[in-house]
C-alpha cells in the first residue's frame, strides 16, 4: 500500500496509542494519561497539604480518620463513570442512597438480627435497581433528557423518602457491637475495613468496564451509539444497565454509611452529589461519552475527600472548602485538556 | 450466489423498487450507480436484509429461497454491510471497532483480548496497514479517512463474509484517500468474495467494477459487464440515461 510510507512521518505529529517506545520515548496509551495526571495531582495536592501543616499530614491518624468515610466516595464515583462513559449523567444517586437507605432500615428494624441484615441488604439492592431501571426506561425508551430526569428523579425520590420515613431519625445501636459492622466496616490495624471493600469493588467495576462485553459496549454508546446499533449493540439496554450500576452502587453506599454511623436519616445522601460528580471529573472521565477510566474516579475521589480535610487541617475556615473544590475540578479540567492535546 | 428476482419495495404510494432481477457471482465487483433516488439505498438495505421486499419478490441464495428474510439470515449466509457512516467508534481502539458487536467472549462474557488483538494485527497485515506505528490498540481517530474505512472493510473480511456491500464508502473523501478504500475493495475481491459498490462517484465506480448495474427511478436500466468500456464512456452511458436519451 502506498500510504504506509507517509504514516511514519504523521508519527511525528500524531501520538501513537499502542504504548509502544517510539524513537526513543514512552509513549502512554490514551486511557493512561487521565490516571497519570490526576495521580500526579493528587500527590502536588497532598505534598502542598503537608508543607502547609507537617504535623497533621505526617500523622497516620488522619488517614485513618478519611478513609473511614473515602470509601463510600469511592464506591459511588466508580458506579457513576459507567453512566457517564454511556454518554448520559445521573444526578438521582443521592435520593437513591437516602430511599434504599430507608429500605435497609425498615427491613432490619423488623428482625433486629443478623437475617434482617441480609433481608435489608438484599431490599436497599432491589430499592437501587429498581430507581436505575426507572431513570434507564425514562432516558432510553422515552428519549428523555437523563440531566432533566435525573434531576427530576431525585427530588421526586427524596420527597418519596421523606414522606416514607416522615422525618425520622433511626437509631440502630446494636450493629455497634455486632460482627457485621466489624466485617464491613471495622478496622484492619489503623485501616478501616471499608477501604478494602471499595478497592475490591472498583476491581471488579474495572475488569468489567475494561474486559468484560457489557464495559466494551458501555463505551461505544457513549462515543457513537448509531455505529453500535448498526453493530448489533444494544444501546438502550447498555445504557439502563449502566444506570442500574449507579444505583446498586447508591445502595451499597447506604448500608455502608448506616453501619458506620449506625443511624439512619433521610438526608443522608445529600452530601454527596457534588463531591462524587467531581471526582468522575477530575479522575479523568469528560462528560461527553466514550471515554472513562475507574482508576482515575478512585484518585479523583481520594483528591476530593482530602480536599474537604486539607483545607480545614491548614487552617483554613470550612468555607474554603467549596473554594478549594472548585479549584481542583478547573485545574483538573485544564490539565486533562492539555494532556490530551500534546 | 444470491440472486433478487422480481423485487419491489413501496412506501406508501410510492414504488422506490420495481421488479429488480439482480445475481451477485463470487469474485465479481458490482458498481451500483444511479441518481438520487435512484433506489441506490433501498437495494441495498434489501441485500443486507433490513428491508424486506414486497410479495412476489423473492431472495435466492445458492438457488434455494430464503423466505422471512431479514438482517440476521442476511449475516448467517455471509452478507455483511459497510455503512455509509463507516458506523466506527471513533475514539476507541481498531480492534474494538473491528469486533464491535462480535466480540469473541468467554462463557462469563469478558472479552477474549489477547485474541482479539491478534487477529486484529493479522487482518491490518492482510489488509495492507503496514506501518508499524498503528497497532489494534491504537485509536481509530487518529487514522486517515481511507484507512478508517478500511478498519469498517476489515470486519466484512473477518467474519467471513461471501458478500460486502459498501453504501458509498469514498463520499467525501479526498483523492488519494479514496484509493485507499478501492484498494481494499479490490482486495476482496482478490479474497474470492463478490461486491457490491455503491457509489455517486462515476470514476470510482469504474476503476473497480467488473460489471455495471444502473438504477434510475426504482428499475435497473443497464446490467452489463465493464470489459473495455473506457471511463470516459461509461459516465457518458450515465449522461444519457440521467437525460433519458436511452430507452
Amino acid at each position: 500500500m502506498t500510504y504506509s510510507n507517509n504514516l511514519i512521518d504523521d508519527a511525528l505529529v500524531v501520538v501513537p496509542t499502542n504504548g509502544h517506545k517510539l524513537r526513543g520515548r514512552l509513549q502512554l496509551r490514551d486511557d493512561q494519561k487521565p490516571v497519570i495526571g490526576a495521580g500526579v495531582f493528587l500527590v502536588l495536592m497532598m505534598v502542598g497539604f503537608t508543607i502547609g501543616s507537617p504535623k497533621v499530614f505526617l500523622d497516620f491518624g488522619i488517614y485513618t480518620a478519611v478513609f473511614l468515610s473515602l470509601p463510600l466516595f469511592i464506591i459511588m464515583a466508580v458506579g457513576l463513570v459507567f453512566v457517564t462513559v454511556s454518554g448520559e449523567t445521573d444526578l438521582s444517586f443521592p435520593s437513591t442512597i437516602a430511599l434504599s437507605g430507608l429500605a435497609f432500615t425498615v427491613v432490619y428494624e423488623q428482625f433486629r438480627s443478623s437475617f434482617g441484615f441480609f433481608a435489608g441488604f438484599v431490599m436497599a439492592i432491589i430499592v437501587g435497581t429498581i430507581c436505575g431501571l426507572l431513570n434507564g426506561a425514562l432516558v432510553t425508551r422515552l428519549g428523555l433528557s437523563s440531566l432533566i430526569t435525573t434531576l427530576g428523579m431525585n427530588f421526586a425520590l427524596i420527597g418519596l423518602t421523606q414522606v416514607l420515613n416522615e422525618g425520622k431519625l433511626r437509631v440502630l445501636p446494636e450493629f455497634d457491637s455486632s460482627w457485621i459492622r466489624r466485617l464491613i466496616v471495622g478496622s484492619w490495624g489503623p485501616i478501616p475495613v471499608q477501604m478494602f471493600w471499595a478497592f475490591g469493588l472498583a476491581l471488579l467495576l474495572g475488569l468489567i468496564f475494561n474486559r468484560h462485553r457489557f464495559g466494551i459496549h458501555v463505551h461505544i454508546v457513549g462515543d457513537n451509539p448509531d455505529a453500535g446499533r448498526a453493530m448489533g449493540v444494544d444501546v438502550s439496554r447498555t445504557k439502563t444497565l449502566a444506570f442500574v450500576i449507579v444505583g446498586v452502587c447508591a445502595a451499597l453506599t447506604s448500608v455502608m454509611a448506616i453501619l458506620l454511623n449506625s443511624t439512619y436519616f433521610s438526608t443522608m445522601g445529600e452530601g454527596y452529589l457534588l463531591p462524587v460528580l467531581a471526582a468522575v471529573f477530575v479522575g479523568g472521565t469528560p462528560v461527553g461519552g466514550g471515554r472513562g477510566t475507574i482508576a482515575g474516579a478512585v484518585i479523583g475521589a481520594t483528591t476530593v475527600v482530602f480536599i474537604q480535610t486539607g483545607v480545614v487541617a491548614v487552617g483554613l475556615d470550612g468555607y474554603w472548602t467549596s473554594l478549594g473544590f472548585g479549584v481542583v475540578i478547573v485545574l483538573s479540567l485544564v490539565g486533562h485538556r492539555w494532556s490530551a492535546k500534546n | 450466489m444470491i440472486e433478487l428476482v422480481n423485487v419491489s419495495k413501496s412506501f406508501g404510494r410510492v414504488y422506490a423498487l420495481e421488479g429488480v432481477n439482480l445475481k451477485l457471482v463470487p469474485g465479481e465487483i458490482v458498481s451500483l450507480v444511479g441518481d438520487n433516488g435512484a433506489g441506490k439505498s433501498t437495494l441495498t438495505k434489501i441485500i443486507a436484509g433490513n428491508e424486506r421486499p414486497d410479495s412476489g419478490g423473492r431472495v435466492l441464495v445458492d438457488g434455494a429461497e430464503i423466505r422471512g428474510w431479514n438482517a440476521a439470515k442476511a449475516r448467517d449466509i455471509g452478507i455483511e454491510t459497510v455503512h455509509q457512516s463507516r458506523a466506527l467508534s471513533e475514539r476507541q481502539s481498531i480492534y474494538a471497532n473491528v469486533f464491535m458487536g462480535r466480540e469473541r467472549t468467554n462463557a462469563l462474557g469478558f472479552v477474549k483480548r489477547k485474541a482479539e488483538i491478534a487477529e486484529t494485527e493479522a487482518l491490518m497485515r492482510k489488509i495492507g496497514y503496514t506501518s508499524k506505528v498503528w497497532t489494534p490498540l491504537s485509536r481509530v481517530d487518529n487514522l486517515s479517512g481511507g484507512e478508517r474505512q478500511g478498519v469498517a472493510i476489515s470486519r466484512a473480511i473477518l467474519f467471513n463474509s461471501r458478500l460486502v456491500v459498501l453504501d458509498e464508502p469514498t463520499t467525501a473523501m479526498a483523492l488519494s484517500e479514496a484509493g485507499e478504500v478501492l484498494e481494499f475493495i479490490r482486495d476482496l475481491k482478490r479474497q474470492g468474495k463478490s461486491v457490491v459498490f455503491i457509489s455517486h462517484n462515476p470514476w470510482d465506480a469504474h476503476a473497480v467494477a467488473d460489471r455495471f448495474v444502473i438504477l434510475d427511478r426504482g428499475k435497473i436500466v443497464f446490467d452489463g459487464p465493464k470489459g473495455e468500456t473506457t471511463a470516459e464512456q461509461f459516465i457518458g452511458l450515465l449522461h444519457r440515461y440521467a437525460k433519458g436519451q436511452v430507452q
